[in-house]
């Protein structure tokens, strides 16, 4: 008998038991929030030449120790993302220096960057997969979004240099005003290329840094509910799953009816984000001070297992909240979360009454095709 | 055309591989392409793997190795030797192993 197995990633049998034990088996590190784009609906990319966003970036040396106290932790998954990564000079060393710590890597770029130096270290070093968003299948669409000129030439570049090298990558999409006509044309093109994958997603929510001028550009890109609805009706695959969970997805008798913890969602349980300046975070999109740690004054360990906790105990007293976005059956449905309400209105129990709309919708289209 | 492994090799952990332990078992995970038979893949040791695994530091011979797994298991070293050199034998063939 073999004394060794060769398994495949999806089905390696440890996952689920590092899971039962609240293992931070992935994490997301933010390289950069500086990016080569500026697209109209993104909720991190600041200026290439921002200084002081470059100052504060981690360094090479900072994401290494970090990572190997998350490998300690028993992490598996890292996915490096920004901004756009590449932008980082010692991107090679980086992703390298993760890799060789024995995490699973996987990178977010807009491949506008990827040259063939990137092409001999993925080949030799294969990543986990490389997401990559199509913001438009012509060159108007796509720099009306991304707003520099030449960008569409080098997305495509870019891709044919992966594809052709056997590469593994995924292509995903944005739903916005900007490229809602080419839609199809989209889900077309990035279906030809990673069949088993595509997805888009139709919903935004606001920007990091709470930069008012950038979040009007997003308010005017976001889908009204009934654009939403009529793309997700649209897309067959997406209409399937919705309706084949329709009894998970409404939840007439929610089962946290009565309490009154802000967090139900996934945030901080198996996985979590560092920022590019260091700020460990329970999820992507939680960025409410009293939910920061700061990785370069403290440990990874101590945030996750005693600042995670506390954060997730932590309790709303607001009235409206208790009685409508807390109980309400609809929350699967809706992009409504803590992290996303304090986007919105700069609390964690703040109701958004945009994603009400949308979730609102959903559900009677769901209930119509029962 | 790979030289067959001898009990007389000394075996140690390709430095394109990383082995880790979690959970009480041993992950070894490919760094580069062609690891293996399929991308995509870790590979994970049985009982007798992972204990022939952590006496394989790249020091002892496949001969010692087997001695100082009998000690263990308490039982002839020489019914152990077949063991030792058919798993690293596999494992230098897939390139998670090299012989010094």
């Amino acid at each position: 008998m073999s004394k060794s197995h060769s398994i495949e990633i999806k089905e390696f049998p440890l996952w689920e038991r590092l899971k039962a034990k609240s293992v931070p088996l992935s994490f997301d590190m933010e390289i950069t929030a500086r990016c080569n784009c500026n697209c109209r609906h993104c909720y991190i990319n600041l200026p290439v030449g921002d200084r002081d966003a470059q100052a504060r970036e981690l360094s090479l040396a900072e994401i290494g120790d970090i990572a190997q106290q998350a490998v300690n932790l028993g992490a598996m998954w890292c996915l490096i993302t920004g901004g756009e990564p590449l932008l980082r000079p010692d991107f090679a060393e980086i992703y390298t220096g993760l890799r060789r710590k024995g995490l699973l890597v996987s990178v977010f770029t807009n491949a506008t960057l990827i040259n063939e130096d990137h092409i001999a270290l993925f080949k030799k070093h294969p990543p986990r997969d490389i997401e990559i968003t199509v913001y438009g299948v012509t060159r108007e669409t796509y720099e009306r979004i991304t707003r520099r000129p030449g960008t569409f030439d080098k997305f495509m570049r870019g891709m044919n240099l992966l594809l052709e090298s056997g590469v593994r990558i995924r292509l995903k999409a944005m739903a916005i005003q900007s490229n809602l006509a080419e839609q199809d044309a989209i889900a077309d093109f990035c279906r030809a290329y990673t069949k088993d994958f595509y997805r888009f997603d139709p919903q935004l929510h606001l920007r990091f840094d709470g930069n008012r001028e950038c979040n009007k550009d997003i308010i005017a890109e976001r889908l009204t509910p009934e654009q939403i609805i009529a793309l997700e009706q649209a897309d067959k695959e997406r209409m399937r799953a919705m309706q084949k969970n329709c009894d998970t997805l409404i939840k007439d008798e929610f089962a946290h009816f009565g309490c009154d913890h802000l967090f139900h969602c996934g945030a901080g349980n198996g996985s979590f984000n560092v920022s590019y300046d260091g700020m460990f975070r329970l999820c992507s999109s939680l960025w409410a001070p009293p939910t920061l740690y700061d990785l370069r004054r403290g440990k990874l360990d101590d945030a996750w297992n005693h600042f995670v906790p506390k954060v997730r105990d932590m309790r709303s007293t607001r009235q409206e909240f208790l009685k409508t976005c807390r109980v309400c059956p609809l929350v699967n449905l809706c992009l409504w979360c803590p992290a996303h309400a304090h986007l919105e209105t700069g609390e964690m129990d703040g109701a958004t009454p945009y994603f009400c709309a949308v979730a609102k919708l959903r559900a009677t289209t769901l209930r119509k095709t029962e | 055309m790979a030289t067959q492994l001898s009990l007389d090799a000394v075996c140690a952990c390709s430095e394109n591989v990383v082995a880790r332990t979690i959970e009480g078992e041993v992950v070894l995970i490919p760094l580069i392409a062609g690891i293996g038979d399929e991308e995509d893949e870790l590979y994970t040791l049985n009982e007798t793997g992972q204990a022939i695994w952590q006496k394989l530091d790249g020091k002892k011979t496949l001969k010692e190795v087997a001695v100082s797994l009998a000690e263990v298991f308490d039982g002839p070293a020489s019914e152990l030797e077949a063991d030792v050199l058919g798993f690293a034998s596999e494992l230098t063939k897939r390139g998670i192993l090299v012989a010094k």
